[in-house]
């Protein structure tokens, strides 16, 4: 059911008993700039951290071992231009622990929400000082996990260079520099005053009762603009680097540009596609890369239909490189031309609509569906979405794998130095 | 068919004994989409000395064969395993640990079928010497993507310090030098004597109607002929039980921004299989949570002046044979960190006195934890351990845990925590 707090203020209870614990989802989503994304990502990370009634880490940890362990947690994210802070609580059914935990929650995250450790237009220094110090190292050794740093490398090289999509969600190290336990109180104000919120209650709760629960949350009023969430940029030349670091494992990666976005006519046709092509076990690339040639240890493709980007990662020695990429690219051409069986077909749409239905499954996912859905007014059955999958057919993969334009290929070789 | 009710928890498991000794057992999640099946074989990568079945002595296999004989139980003459359940709409993946071998699937449409799959694929072996050599190749892969792991060079460094002479410090996918010896007459040698239905057990959650999901294993069961069962024959004695090998500290140099370290400890009382078993973990684990999980002071005395940040975190595991704990962090002092953990550790008594009146809530939170799981099919069969824990699953181990007294949690700390168990190993950047 749906409910409006306040104006730019929406809540959604999906009341059900398929589960033992319950999920509460509190969004707060703005455009993205430069300039605020590490700024937000360290209020995500301070946010978390204290409270005026629970003034450390320890006394707010306490508190949530007292409800039952209930999880407790904000986190930065992104969907195409949206730059979102995720409060997000998951706890006992009142049936499995005490009767009223729902209530305790929801003021927890109250406290949370409104109440931050801020004194003299400051957040606590000391909070602010080590949280800045653990997101800077955070960020740093993120570089360790070569996959990731391989992926971070190749976004640097698809997106245009004056857009903010090349920063990551969390932030960066340079711009941590000029923050101030101040300022950042100036990025919390503006989000609490101005941000669009999406607030997500799944479990077996009682709607009313829930309802009158959140609206102890003082949100107020705010306009809501109407912003482009998704991201669209103009073809650009194939952009290539190459970076040498001591490693066993060389890492090959290439970002192609597919202009199909979430909601579209062909969103369901791309994700068939990038099944067909990578997203599966059953695919091209893990077929032919990684088993028939024994070329790579992982070879697969992920979509991203916020952003409009296709990319292909693959795990590899050194020396086979140009072998790796002439097998990517044969792999991508047999898809345009159709070169894929009505059996292989019908497979990667059984899988996806068996990752949908497992999806349903668990409760965490099930809010995260039931918030993009908010955002994007786009609410489906699980018949709709089934047989939206199931409707998919070869000339539809074709028709939209011939809009894949490469953009940028990435290789970090690990040959010794 | 026997019917285990859990009415606090709405659920009920409902188990068999087949013929042949395989255990069945299925809990049903009637509003679930999917169906979740996962067979065990009492068999991982420390087994590596043992009793071929049908022979008298002793043999010692290269290490990595639990592993190897994992990804190749998949591939068979004409067809793979995966385009089976690929074909069934359903998912499927396999893992080995130190001490077992498991397969699995998830699906949401012909459960029937899969499960089929399943129990046909992993009682079917074909391995030949071209297959075996191509699979050198793709593990040799999977082997380098861990080498340039920090973290898996972390856990196997402190693994290599608690255990030095022992199977588990070697990675459980062996060594590029260990796999080239393996030939296909060792995989069938191993497939004979671990895959006997007898230790095996087969753990299905979700959304199945029991007694006709046991009536399907037990036709397939039927439909095929079984050896006479033989009692697995496995060796398996630590090098120095008193843990006089044990090496304190040892750094290795890589390719890191920031410094790791992990300190470990090795349990070196022999701890008996069974409930007993299960008692003794989650006791352990109270203690650990009690001295180190961020609702203690000393969490947040670490915390603010740099020693940990959100890197730290600890665990401890229990298998077949041994048990140890450890906990690590990405920071800048090394020595600090583990100086101030061995500290802790030395003195748990005083520690664990201190932060008696968090030990309430405490067990609260881990039976929160507890009952969050039994929401996932996954954590519900993976968590079952078998004849470790004497055939104990999630839902009992509420009850064992309600059992936990605080003074059962004190009278773990000598048992478990003993100087000569104790090491450190460091990670440090290659530059420096």
């Amino acid at each position: 059911m749906h409910f409006n707090l306040t104006e730019g203020v929406d809540l959604s209870i999906i009341k059900t008993s398929q589960f033992k614990t319950n999920q509460i989802i509190v969004n707060f989503a703005t455009t993205q700039t430069e300039k605020y994304i590490t700024a937000r990502s360290l209020l995500a990370d301070v946010m978390e951290t204290s409270t005026q009634k629970y003034p450390t880490q320890t006394a707010l940890a306490r508190r949530e071992a007292e409800l039952y362990g209930m999880y407790l947690g904000t986190n930065a994210s992104r969907i195409g231009n949206l730059h979102n802070i995720k409060i997000r609580a998951s706890f006992l059914n009142d049936q499995y622990s005490q009767s009223g935990l729902l209530n305790q929650v929801i003021e927890t995250l109250g406290e949370l929400i409104f109440r931050p450790l801020v004194n003299d237009g400051k957040f606590d220094e000391a909070t602010f000082n080590t949280q800045k110090t653990n997101l800077a190292s955070s960020i740093t050794s993120l570089n360790d996990d070569k996959q990731y740093y391989a992926s971070m490398e190749l976004r640097k090289l698809f997106f245009d260079n004056d857009s903010a999509m090349q920063i990551p969600s969390f932030g960066r190290v340079s711009d941590l520099e000029g923050l101030t336990a101040a300022k950042l109180v100036d990025v919390y104000q503006e989000m609490i005053t101005h941000d669009k919120i999406n607030i997500v209650l799944l479990g077996d709760v009682d709607e009313q009762q829930a309802l009158a629960d959140f609206s102890q949350l003082k949100f107020s009023p705010r306009e809501i603009k109407d912003t482009t969430v998704l991201y669209r940029q103009a073809l650009h030349e194939v952009f290539e680097k190459e970076e040498k670091q001591e490693l066993k494992q060389s890492k090959l990666n290439l970002a192609y540009r597919l202009p199909v976005y979430f909601q579209d006519t062909k969103y369901y046709a791309a994700i068939v596609m990038n099944g067909i092509l990578g997203g599966t076990p059953l695919s091209k690339l893990f077929v032919n890369v990684r088993e028939k040639e024994s070329l790579a240890y992982y070879a697969n493709s992920n979509f991203n239909a916020f952003n409009g980007v296709l990319t292909i990662q693959t795990g590899i020695e050194s020396q086979n490189k140009g072998k790796a990429i002439k097998l990517i690219k044969q792999q991508v051409a047999a898809v345009e031309l159709g070169d894929f069986s009505d059996e292989l077909l019908q497979e990667v749409k059984d899988g996806l609509v068996h990752h949908f239905l497992s999806g349903l499954d668990s409760s965490s996912n099930g809010a995260e569906r039931a918030l993009m859905n908010d955002m994007f007014d786009n609410e489906k059955t699980i018949d709709e979405v089934v047989g939206a999958i199931n409707a998919v057919d070869a000339d539809a993969v074709v028709e939209v794998a011939k809009l894949l334009k490469l953009q940028a290929v990435y290789f970090l070789n690990g040959e010794s130095i | 068919m026997e019917k285990h009710q859990y009415s606090r928890f709405n659920e009920t498991i409902y188990s068999q004994k087949m013929d042949n000794g395989l255990l069945v057992q299925v809990l049903p999640k009637k509003d679930f989409h999917k169906a979740y099946a996962i067979l065990t074989v009492d068999f991982g990568s420390i087994d590596r000395t043992f009793v071929p079945k049908g022979q008298t002595d002793m043999i010692t296999i290269p290490d990595g064969i639990a592993h190897f004989l994992e990804h190749k139980m998949f591939e068979k003459e004409d067809h793979d395993a995966f385009d089976l359940f690929g074909k069934l709409g359903a998912d499927s993946n396999a893992f080995t640990s130190f001490t077992q071998t498991s397969y699995l699937f998830s699906g949401s449409d012909h459960i029937h079928e899969n499960l089929d799959v399943l129990l046909d694929f992993v009682q079917d072996p074909y391995f030949s010497a071209k297959t075996v050599e191509k699979e050198k190749g793709i593990i040799g892969q999977e082997i380098s993507m861990y080498d340039d792991d920090p973290n898996w060079r972390l856990y196997f460094g402190i693994l290599g310090n608690i255990y030095p002479q022992d199977p588990m410090h070697i990675d459980i996918a062996g060594t590029k030098e260990t796999i080239a010896k393996i030939s296909a007459d060792d995989l069938y040698t191993t497939y004979n004597t671990f895959y006997q239905p007898n230790n095996m057990n087969l753990f299905i959650v979700g959304n199945v109607e029991p007694e006709a999901t046991i009536q399907w294993v037990e036709a397939n069961q039927q439909a095929k002929q079984f050896d006479e069962p033989t009692d697995v024959e496995v060796s398996f004695e630590l090098n120095a039980p008193d843990g006089s090998d044990v090496i304190p500290f040892r750094t290795l140099e890589m390719d890191v921004s920031r410094p790791k370290v992990m300190v470990g400890i090795r349990g070196l009382k022999e701890i008996e299989p069974g409930r007993e078993g299960l008692k003794y973990r989650i006791a352990v684990e109270l203690l650990l949570d009690t001295l180190f999980d961020d609702t203690s002071d000393k969490y947040l005395e670490l915390y603010d002046n740099g020693t940990i940040d959100d890197s730290f975190s600890y665990n401890f595991e229990m298998q077949r044979g041994f048990h140890f704990a450890y906990f690590s962090a990405d920071t800048d002092d090394t020595e600090r960190f583990s100086d101030e953990i061995v500290d802790i550790l030395e003195h748990a008594n005083d520690y664990l006195v201190q932060g008696q009146d968090r030990f309430e809530n405490l067990k609260r939170s881990i039976l929160g934890r507890m009952i969050g799981m039994m929401d996932s099919p996954e954590a519900i069969s993976n968590r079952y351990a078998g004849k470790l824990f004497g055939n104990t699953n999630l839902l009992d181990e509420v009850e064992i845990l309600e059992s936990v007294t605080f003074d059962d949690v004190l009278s773990v700390i000598p048992e478990f925590i003993q100087p000569a168990g104790i090491s450190v190993f460091h990670i440090i950047p290659r530059n420096n």
